[in-house]
């Protein structure tokens, strides 16, 4: 018995590398991992289909090198995983650079952006200093976290709150923001935007400080210059040709991008 | 976004979900006697080694093991894995579930009492014959329950193939969730799964009462 599994358990792991196999044949796909969880970078529209600003600049890109693009949604806390494993190629989605500078193989940066507080408009926090001892959630695996543990940025601050929680994903922050149990959330300034806009405009609000300034960029494998430099090469004709501009207007983001400035 | 739509797109994800779970079935169910015979088996080495399997299987979280089945061919052999995600998510499920239902079948099969052996071999059964017409139909009756039990699990564990970023039916109800900050697909995907297992428990019933051929 033992050995028929051995055997099928061989056979499978032959096939699978039969099928890896091929897939270097096929014409030249370019595979983009990204948190599907995280508009207006990444997310699926009312169709069903997956879009964002990051994603329709990816399409551009893909256009002029003739790749097919592949939108592969990835879990946020496995993606060194699944870039080191070779089973997407670049993360591609609000990625923000600074703290993470010698892990990846980075494109020139694309969007400025910051971490920022929200809170409840009535919750009756307008200053870092009234953070004192309240409960402040934060994206697991996070720029926001990693800004609010560097001794050199942040974790001041951060020790001066009761505690600082985890969480999965945006949608349960604010329920738990809204019932009380949180009582506020770090997060990316797109993304706080986005979420405070589709929900009514005005429960909550941004606070004016701002924990850091930072740059989302491109992330590779490190050591994959050469793929990062066709998408720079790509990036630079698109915003020649007025693409990436019009695509910036159009998730709302013409402000924040920095690319080519 | 309509609730049309939501249901729409969440029953694409559903067709994925029945697909894992019917997979795991296929695999996992002839996979658990053969690793039952092996846990019942009379030579030392393969008793130890399929007990040792059990008990990794049983051990450690489903979550875990399907990271360590997608993601170990790459940190161990440095393959490409690209085209494993989802032979990796059935793969994981299969030997895990194997596991339990090895030890549900020798729980049926050790129920059955000695002397139905001997009888069946004084009557000129052979040992096949004895398994297969005597053992086997007393032991699917008495482990039915805990079948039943065991497949309504995996109904809902199929959600963990969202670790490997596999778009099953609640990864969808939380990407849509996500996009239009609502709560309306987490409600939608509870009546999926509760409309899916009573669908499986009224099919085992109906099974049930249909093997209940001693009374």
């Amino acid at each position: 018995m033992m050995k028929k599994f051995l055997a099928s358990l061989l056979v499978a792991v032959m096939t699978a590398a039969i099928f890896t196999g091929c897939n270097k044949e096929k014409k030249e796909e370019f595979v983009v991992g990204f948190d599907a969880e995280y508009p207006p970078y990444g997310y699926m529209d009312e169709k069903g289909e997956y879009t964002g600003f990051d994603l329709e600049l990816a399409e551009e890109v893909c256009k002029l090198n003739g790749w097919t693009l592949k939108k592969q949604p990835i879990v946020w806390e496995n993606k060194d995983n699944e870039l080191n494993s070779g089973s997407i190629d670049c993360i591609w989605n609000g990625f923000t650079i600074n703290g993470r500078e010698k892990d990846y193989t980075w494109s020139v940066p694309y969007v400025d952006n910051s971490q920022v507080i929200v809170v409840k408009a009535d919750a009756g926090i307008a200053t870092y200093a009234d953070l004192a001892g309240k409960i402040v959630g934060v994206q697991a695996a996070s720029a926001a976290l990693d800004v609010l543990s560097d001794e050199k940025a942040q974790k001041a601050l951060a020790d001066t709150f009761k505690e600082l929680n985890q969480f999965a994903d945006y949608n349960t922050a604010f329920l738990e923001l809204e019932a009380g149990s949180l009582d506020a959330v770090a997060m990316d300034i797109g993304v706080a935007q986005y979420q405070i806009n589709s929900r009514g405009g005005d429960k909550f609000v941004i606070l004016e400080e701002h924990l850091n300034a930072e740059q989302y960029g491109i992330g590779f494998k490190k050591g994959n210059t050469e793929l990062c430099e066709k998408v720079e090469k790509a990036l630079t004709t698109l915003k020649e040709n007025g693409k990436f501009d019009e695509l910036a207007k159009k998730y709302g983001l013409e402000d924040m991008v920095c690319f080519g400035k | 976004m309509s609730l049309f739509t939501i249901i729409s797109l969440m029953s694409e994800g559903m067709y994925r979900t029945v697909g894992i779970f019917v997979l795991t079935l296929l695999f996992s169910l002839p996979l658990g006697l053969i690793v039952c015979f092996g846990r019942m088996s009379k030579n030392f080495i393969i008793r130890t080694i399929t007990k040792i399997y059990i008990s990794i299987l049983r051990g450690t979280p489903l979550m875990l093991q399907l990271m360590v089945v997608y993601f170990g061919p790459y940190y161990l052999f440095k393959m490409s894995i690209g085209e494993w995600r989802y032979p990796a998510i059935i793969v994981a499920f299969a030997i895990n579930y194997a596991a339990y239902f090895a030890e549900i079948y020798r729980s049926g099969i050790e129920a059955i009492p000695k002397g139905q052996y001997e009888a069946a071999g004084l009557l000129g059964y052979n040992k096949i014959q004895t398994f297969v017409k005597i053992i086997l139909p007393q032991v699917v009756k008495i482990i039915l329950p805990s079948v039943t039990n065991e497949v309504i699990t995996l109904v809902k564990d199929t959600s963990l193939a969202y670790t490997l970023s596999y778009l099953e039916m609640f990864a969808l109800a939380k990407q849509i969730a996500a996009a239009q900050t609502t709560m309306v697909p987490f409600v939608v995907a509870g009546v999926f799964y509760y409309i899916f297992n009573l669908l499986v428990s009224v099919t085992m019933e109906q099974f049930e009462k249909k093997i209940n051929y001693f009374k």
